[in-house]
This record gives structure tokens, sequence and C-alpha cells, in this order.
């Protein structure tokens, strides 16, 4: 038996899985947030507008890595493969975020004589069902953000990608890193009322990451049990530096600490709001971290 | 309809590597770049003064339950009737999701740079016209002629046995029933339909 490393998959894939995650969460935290907390329309369409910007600039690195990238369309023939589903999710999700964004743009007066070019019938019910759109649009960003981790789980012989914890790992990460991209963004608004927000973000992310390093204790004990190639895949990760320190230190406990300094010793108040922008940026690059060293640690469990 | 098949004796197999020069001349694949259908594992098994030299040929299982062909997202990989796994390179969009789900690395990238290089080396003789995941197809060009695959054919110890898996008549058959031929990773229950009987 050895274990060879998988040379398909490299930086670009992590960097759309990468991007993918934080595209869908952020999209999905953002308009329940609309929902549930209410949320002024400036702040939401930057966010919006930005988890678009996120996938769109994923969907080029995956097409980039292909070796005919406009042959594309036929990726919705086989509804077994999971980029199948991955090319059905971004659709859908491009489709609810674009008619959730178009009301929410008519705040911006450089941009709201463009919306005011779409006739006034269909705009009417797109704000009309401005709830619905966020609604269905979280349900796109969950399913984008899962299906992240979907895609490299469903390869039998890397055992160390081939269990459901992957998926649910990478999804509690987008949302983390979603999370930590709104709360960077909530905090150059000058906006008093986004403080409220920043309170709500900060707490789920701290729960995120809670969440996430329960998730990792539990995938790495798997990993360990067995002298499989997750196993050895989980030796990889130990013995890189980078994934240590940068992903598991810098990525998920400094910006924990930080967060929970925010939480319960700084109160919310602005005083933890230097010290919150250094925790995003952190989380963001751990997000990546991950997602680049668990395509790198795919290790195939070969019988010769 | 044939379930084709093949049983490895690896008794009798040498590491000569005429299957994959055959291989390699019958499909063209880019050998410049180290890439081949079949490919001859040449291994050291154990530690001084008690080791050994274990030979394993292999190539595509052709599996009857196949992860490439659920990971394929564009239908480009596909069984034919008689059981042969196959990539329509015209559909083929080299998203690589098949390599990744491929157990036993039986598939690479033909890139720009290979099929270029192959325009250069063959002229209009050339048989891929455009970027796309290759793999093994048990030369069902030969074998719907009647022919075995290249590499049964040259194979100078007949370590390689082709053949109708369901043909109680067949050679294939009889060994790969036989109790002493086994699948390689059967535990992943992706059903291969290449045998190997131990040296």
């Amino acid at each position: 038996m050895t274990f060879v490393h998988q040379e398909v998959w490299h930086w670009q894939i992590a960097t759309y899985l990468f991007l993918g995650g934080l595209g869908g969460a952020t999209f999905a935290i953002s308009a329940l947030i609309h929902l549930f907390e209410g949320c002024d329309r400036k702040m939401l369409s930057v966010a919006v507008m930005s988890s678009i910007g996120f996938l769109v600039l994923g969907t080029v690195f995956l097409l980039a890595d292909m070796l005919q990238p406009l042959k594309a369309i036929y990726a919705l023939t086989n509804p077994r493969s999971w980029i199948f589903w991955g090319v059905i999710f971004i659709n859908f999700y491009f489709v609810s975020a674009i008619a959730y964004v178009i009301p929410l743009l008519e705040v911006w007066p450089k941009i709201n004589p463009y919306v005011q070019k779409i006739p006034r019938g269909i705009l009417d019910l797109l704000e009309r069902f401005n709830k619905l759109a966020a609604l269905t649009g979280s349900a796109a960003g969950f399913l984008v953000a899962i299906y992240t981790g979907l895609l490299i789980s469903a390869a039998p012989a890397i055992s160390f990608w081939n269990t459901p914890a992957l998926p649910l790992l990478f999804v509690i990460s987008g949302f983390s890193t979603g999370a930590a991209f709104l709360l960077l963004l909530s905090t150059f608004s000058k906006n008093e009322e986004s403080w409220k927000i920043i309170a709500k973000l900060e707490e789920l992310d701290a729960m995120l990451i809670v969440t996430e390093l329960i998730i990792l204790g539990a995938y790495f004990n798997f990993a360990l049990f067995l002298p499989t190639g997750a196993r050895e895949s989980a030796q990889v990760l130990f013995h890189s530096p980078l994934f240590i320190i940068g992903f598991f230190i810098f990525g998920l406990i400094v910006p924990l600490a930080i967060e929970t300094y925010g939480i319960f010793f700084a109160k919310h108040t602005k005083k933890s709001g230097h010290l919150l922008v250094i925790a995003s940026v952190m989380v963001l690059l751990g997000g990546y971290l991950l997602r680049y060293y668990v395509l790198k640690a795919g290790l195939f469990q070969f019988p010769w | 309809m044939a379930r084709y098949g093949m049983v490895m004796d690896m008794r009798t197999c040498v590491g000569c590597q005429a299957c994959m020069a055959a291989c390699t001349a019958e499909n063209q694949t880019p050998f410049w770049n180290g890439k081949f259908r079949t490919h001859v594992e040449d291994k050291a098994q154990g530690t001084f003064p008690d080791v050994r030299r274990v030979l394993l040929p292999r190539l595509c299982m052709h599996c009857e339950n196949t992860p490439c062909l659920s990971a394929c997202p564009t239908g480009a990989t596909f069984m034919t009737e008689d059981g042969i796994v196959k990539v329509n390179y015209d559909r083929c969009i080299g998203c690589y999701a098949c390599c990744i789900a491929c157990p036993y690395d039986a598939r690479y990238a033909y890139d720009r740079e290979d099929v270029n290089k192959e325009e250069e080396l063959y002229g209009k003789f050339t048989s891929h016209k455009q970027p796309h995941v290759d793999k093994c197809t048990f030369c069902d060009h030969r074998v719907s002629e009647g022919r075995e695959p290249a590499c049964v054919s040259t194979c100078p110890t007949n370590t390689r046995i082709f053949g109708d898996l369901d043909d109680p008549n067949s050679e294939v058959h009889k060994l790969a029933t036989s109790g002493k031929a086994q699948a390689l990773n059967q535990s992943l229950g992706t059903s291969p339909k290449v045998y190997y009987i131990p040296s």
C-alpha cells in the first residue's frame, strides 16, 4: 500500500472553494440579518454585491483550471455528479442574489438612474418579493458553501476527503469567513446602527469558530484512528507549520480570543474595533489556508 | 453482450514494459510527458538482505461501479454495452473530477501542449485533436475488429489475458473465477474488471 499526493487540484481550486464558501455564506448571513434584524440597505447592498463578486471570481478560477472552459455548459448533463449540482446551486444563487440586490441598489444615487431603467413592473415585483429572494438566496448560499465540501468528498480513494466531516467543516468554515467579512465591512461603516450588527456578527463568528474547532477535533480524531491515507494526510498537516501556525493559531485561536475579548470585556464597544479588523482578516486568511492545505494533503491510497 | 475484462498473471510479468510501448504507439499517448494509459509499477519490497522486486502492471480497471462516471458532470465518461469505460473527447471539459475520483490513478490530462506535440509527431494522423482527460479503452477499436488490445497481443510472457468475463468458455472467465485472481482495492466497492493472480 502506498500513499501518493493528488497532483490534480491545486491552489486555483482551493481559491475557488474558498471564494465559493465565502460568497455563499456572506450572502446567506446578510440576507438572514436582513430578515431577522433589519439592516441598512447601503451596507446590505455592498455585502451582497461583494458576495456576487466572490462567486464570479471563484468561477473564473475554476474555469481557468479547466482544459476546455468554453464547453463548461456541458457540466449540466450528469445529475450523479456533484459538479452538476454545484452549477445548479451557483446559478440558483446568482438568480436569487441579483433579484434580491436590485431593489437595494436604489439607495445609491449614482446607481439609481440605471436601476430605474428597469421596467417599473419588474422593479415593483422585485421589491414585493424582496424577502422571499432573501430566503431562497440564503438557502442557495448555504448550498453553494456546503457543495464546496461535497465536491471533494466524492473521491473514494482519498480517505481524508471521503468523509461526511469534510462538507460539514467546509460549510462551518465558510460561514465563519462570511461572518468575518461582514464584520470587516461593518467596522468601516459610519452608521451607528451598524455597531448593533457588529455585536451579532462577533457572537456569530465566535460560535462558528468554536463549532469549527469541535468538528476539527472530531475530524482529526477520525483521521488518526485507522492506518489509512487519512492518517497520513493528518500527519502531513501536523508537519506543515503554515497549517498549524497560520490556520490553527492565527486563523482560529487568535481571532477567537479577540472576539471573546470583544464580547465579554470590551462589551462590543468601539474599543475593540481595530482588533476586530485584525481578527476578521485572520479568519479570512485562515479559511483560505484550510482549503489550500486540505487539498494539498489529499493522499491517494494505491494498492501498490 | 460481452463484458470485457482482463486478468494479469503476475507470476509471469518480467517488467519489460513492452505493453507500455505498444499502448503508446497504438493510442498516441503523450510518452514525452511521462503519461501512459498503462504503466508497470516497479517497486522494491522489504529491507536488505530480505529484498524482493515487485512488478505491477496497471491500467484502467473498467469498474462496474464507476466513481469516475459518477464524478463526470458532462457525461463525457460513459460505459459501453461491453462494459468498457470510455471518454467522449468532444464533451470532456477537463475539470479533473474523474481523475480525483479514480482510485487507480488511471487517468491523465491530454493538455494543449500534448496536442501540439502530437501534431508535430504524427502530422495528419493524430487521434487527439483537442485537450481532454485520457484513459485506457481496452483498445476497443481493435476489440471491435476481433483483435486483442495492443498491450495484450504485445506481452511476450502472456501476463495479460483479455476476454469476455461472462463467457464460461473464455480463459479470462476461468481465471477470474478460479479464486486465484483478485481485484485491487476491493474494499472500495468499485468492482473492477481487471484481476490479478499474485506472484
